[in-house]
């Protein structure tokens, strides 16, 4: 019976680490809908700890042309990156025209990007330091100079 | 026991010397160690850019961009492509007409505050002046009677200096950023037009309301 209850102890902490460790830089929230007949509804959550780790295992070629393509923005996005991490509740960019609504913003440490047209919404939350992370897994796939 | 009777006085002598010894050195140690006083420095101030443009067109689009200028200028060299590098953009020396910019600006640095140009005509009224160490140019377009538009820029010299403190043919946006930054709240531009408005200031809000 003790036996039991460690090995359940074991589990239990084994997984609250586990879920502390996978959801510590937060999620990545998509939401897309579209509101015609067939429209995509799309809404994910995805922890943001999973990016580099998926990108680790992405296909070595598609990563060396994401990284060529992207390689003359990342200095500019790694310290984006980090300057946004210095503003965690800011209001960058505000667009209304009518019932349109576009905001960029950061919030508790996430950039949200929030469309919202008749018919059509999209928001986008993305933690900060997952921008970095991306950009350092795409460095590491940069051709050199 | 650690110590026979016969050892506490020489223990108890050998401890009171380290402690006399070492008591000033420690002390010393403890007032080296201590951070010298903090100056008095006035912490920096985040300051913000703000742009807003109201379209008077028929949905009323608004525009608001703000950016915190530590931002920009941090981000600004780390942006390399067609005329901007490292924070500097080149500009083509064939496109002003072989005006020279640095001896209008050093003209108007050095001379006293007041009216440079005053321009009064059907079409345009136009003005630039020198107040407190800050450049006024301010145009109205008198073109259309009911609805002029009136542009009104107003900016520290500092920040002009700053801005041709780079090499010949480049404008250094970054130090410009700098010096601005430097300017307390400040309204840099506004336009009213018959069609929209714009308004470019700077204040320590991370909002544009």
């Amino acid at each position: 019976m003790l036996l039991l209850a460690k090995v359940a102890l074991g589990i239990t902490s084994t997984l609250a680490v586990g879920a502390a460790y996978t959801f510590h830089e937060g999620l990545i929230h998509v939401d897309v809908d579209e509101a015609r007949p067939g429209g995509t509804h799309m809404h994910l959550w995805v922890p943001a700890t999973v990016v580099p780790v998926a990108l680790h295992f992405a296909p070595r070629q598609n990563m060396r042309e994401a990284a060529e393509r992207a390689k003359p923005f990342l200095p500019a996005l790694r310290v984006l990156s980090r300057q946004l991490e210095k503003y965690p509740d800011a209001e960058f960019v505000e667009v209304q025209e009518g019932s349109s609504h576009v905001q960029v913003h950061t919030q508790a440490g996430s950039i949200r990007i929030d469309v919202e047209e008749p018919g059509e919404t999209v928001h986008l939350r993305v933690p900060a330091s997952t921008i970095g992370d991306l950009v350092g897994e795409l460095e590491a796939d940069a051709p050199a100079e | 026991m650690f110590l026979s009777k016969k050892y506490y006085a020489p223990a108890l002598a050998a401890a009171a010397l380290a402690a006399v010894l070492f008591a000033p050195l420690s002390t010393l140690a403890q007032s080296a160690e201590k951070p010298p006083k903090a100056e008095t420095a006035t912490p920096r101030v985040d300051r913000w850019l703000h742009i807003r443009v109201n379209n008077k067109e028929s949905k009323g689009e608004v525009v608001r961009v703000n950016v915190p200028i530590d931002m920009a200028e941090k981000i600004l060299p780390a942006i390399n492509q067609e005329r901007l590098r490292h924070g500097k953009v080149r500009i083509d020396a064939e496109k002003l007409n072989d005006v020279d910019v640095r001896a209008i600006l050093d003209a108007i640095r050095t001379a006293k505050d007041g009216e440079y140009v005053t321009v009064q005509s059907n079409e345009n009224n136009v003005r630039v002046a020198k107040n407190g160490g800050m450049l006024f140019v301010n145009v109205t377009d008198n073109s259309n009677a009911k609805n002029k538009t009136k542009v009104e820029v107003k900016v520290p010299m500092k920040v002009i200096d700053a801005l041709f403190s780079a090499g010949k043919d480049e404008i250094d946006v970054v130090a410009a950023l700098h010096a601005l930054s430097a300017s307390g709240d400040t309204e840099l531009v506004s336009v009213t037009g018959d069609d929209s408005d714009v308004r470019v200031w700077m204040d320590a809000k991370n909002v544009s309301n």
